[in-house]
């Protein structure tokens, strides 16, 4: 009888310790709850602040670097034309963050291509920030050769900080599909085909609308 | 069902098509650098040898590229005492043009490139040269900042 009792007394005992891990963790997953639904709709990385790391995934590239699935770095640059212009502009709608230089043929093929992409897409309010990784070219001629392509999407001017931000690549072009949400959702790395890019676009498009 | 499956393939494949532009780490430096002790005759005006391997699958824009948006591979030696440095001769480049862009015609190195240092010795002895050599790379697909390649050349002079 007495063992019997013995017995009923752990088993209680381990269904109170149940319970009771039980509600705090559903007490623990309503404030996480609450706390994500307080959280800016942006979730841009402060400018100064530490980039996002990269994660290693089957599918990385540019060797171990792959931020999606991240917060885009934010970043604050000046326009050809001395015009700031920050990412966080842009809350709320898609945008194509590329980085490119005038020594770079590759670049220079595709961004006719985001020119075309850009106005298909305007009604969708895609956005195309170009970022011009030209160190010793003047102002001048990086706003000839962007006028020759057809560029008319603002074209900024490095500060060193926004490549380093964005995982300190070291190749062009090198692109960033941001999500209205600030999520980057696709990212690539030398010239890809026109059909590739348009479907980053899109997915970038969707995942905005989604949110 | 379709629409599912689009959702779950599309991405699938854009990643795939991503990963497939780039496979593995870009190298540190797209150029090598062969260090060789030149032994040449005193108070002579001499030529040395310097040899340089571009990485295969890169390619970079020769001294005189055809764009003057090119950055052009240019050797810079520091002076050094007891030796007067002269011209640099740079090798001729050779026609290049990426392939989504055939019409585009470019100078460039590839594989072994040798740079030629005129120079003359005040006196017998060993001198050691400093320099750098700026270059700008690309392969079929992408295009690397400008690098600077720090080169060292041993003389000797008899």
């Amino acid at each position: 009888m007495k063992r019997n009792l013995a017995v009923l007394g752990v088993v209680a005992l381990l269904v109170a310790a149940l319970v009771w891990a039980g509600v705090q963790n559903l007490r623990a997953r309503r404030l996480a709850a609450e706390k994500a639904k307080q959280a800016p709709e942006l979730a841009l990385v402060k400018e100064g602040a530490a980039p996002p790391t990269p994660s290693v995934s089957a599918d990385s590239f540019v060797g171990d670097l792959d931020l999606r699935g991240k917060p885009a770095p934010a970043f604050t640059l000046t326009t050809l034309e001395g015009k700031k212009v920050s990412l966080s502009d842009y809350k709320g709608k898609p945008v194509l963050v590329n980085f490119w230089a005038t020594w770079c043929a590759p670049c220079k093929l595709e961004m006719p291509w985001f020119e075309e992409l850009r106005k298909k897409y305007a009604g969708q309010g895609f956005i195309i920030l170009g970022i011009s990784e030209d160190e010793d070219e003047p102002k001048e001629a990086i706003a000839k050769a962007a006028n020759k392509l057809g560029v008319t999407y603002p074209i900024l001017l490095t500060d060193h900080k926004a490549d380093k931000a964005y995982g300190d690549f070291a190749i062009l072009p090198m692109s960033f599909y941001v999500a209205g949400n600030g999520t980057i959702v696709e990212q690539s790395a030398g010239l890809g085909s026109k059909d590739d890019i348009e479907t980053k676009i899109k997915k970038t498009i969707a995942a905005t609308g989604a949110m | 069902m379709k629409r599912l499956l689009n959702l779950l393939v599309v991405p699938v494949f854009a990643a795939g098509l991503a990963s497939a532009q780039m496979n593995g780490p870009v190298p540190k430096s797209f150029v090598n650098y062969a260090a060789e002790p030149a032994s040449i005759a005193a108070k002579k005006p001499a030529v040395v040898e310097l040899h340089f391997k571009v990485l295969d699958g890169y390619h970079m824009n020769s001294h005189t590229p055809k764009s003057e948006l090119l950055i052009p591979t240019v050797l810079k030696l520091e002076p050094a005492t007891g030796v007067k440095l002269g011209a640099i001769d740079y090798p001729v480049g050779h026609e290049y043009s990426f392939s989504f862009n055939p019409q585009e015609k470019l100078d460039v190195y590839t594989g072994d490139v040798t740079l030629k240092t005129h120079l003359t010795a005040a006196a017998a002895g060993t001198y050691t040269v400093k320099g750098v050599l700026s270059y700008q790379a690309c392969d079929n697909a992408a295009c690397y900042p400008p690098k600077k390649l720090p080169v060292e050349i041993e003389v000797t002079a008899k």
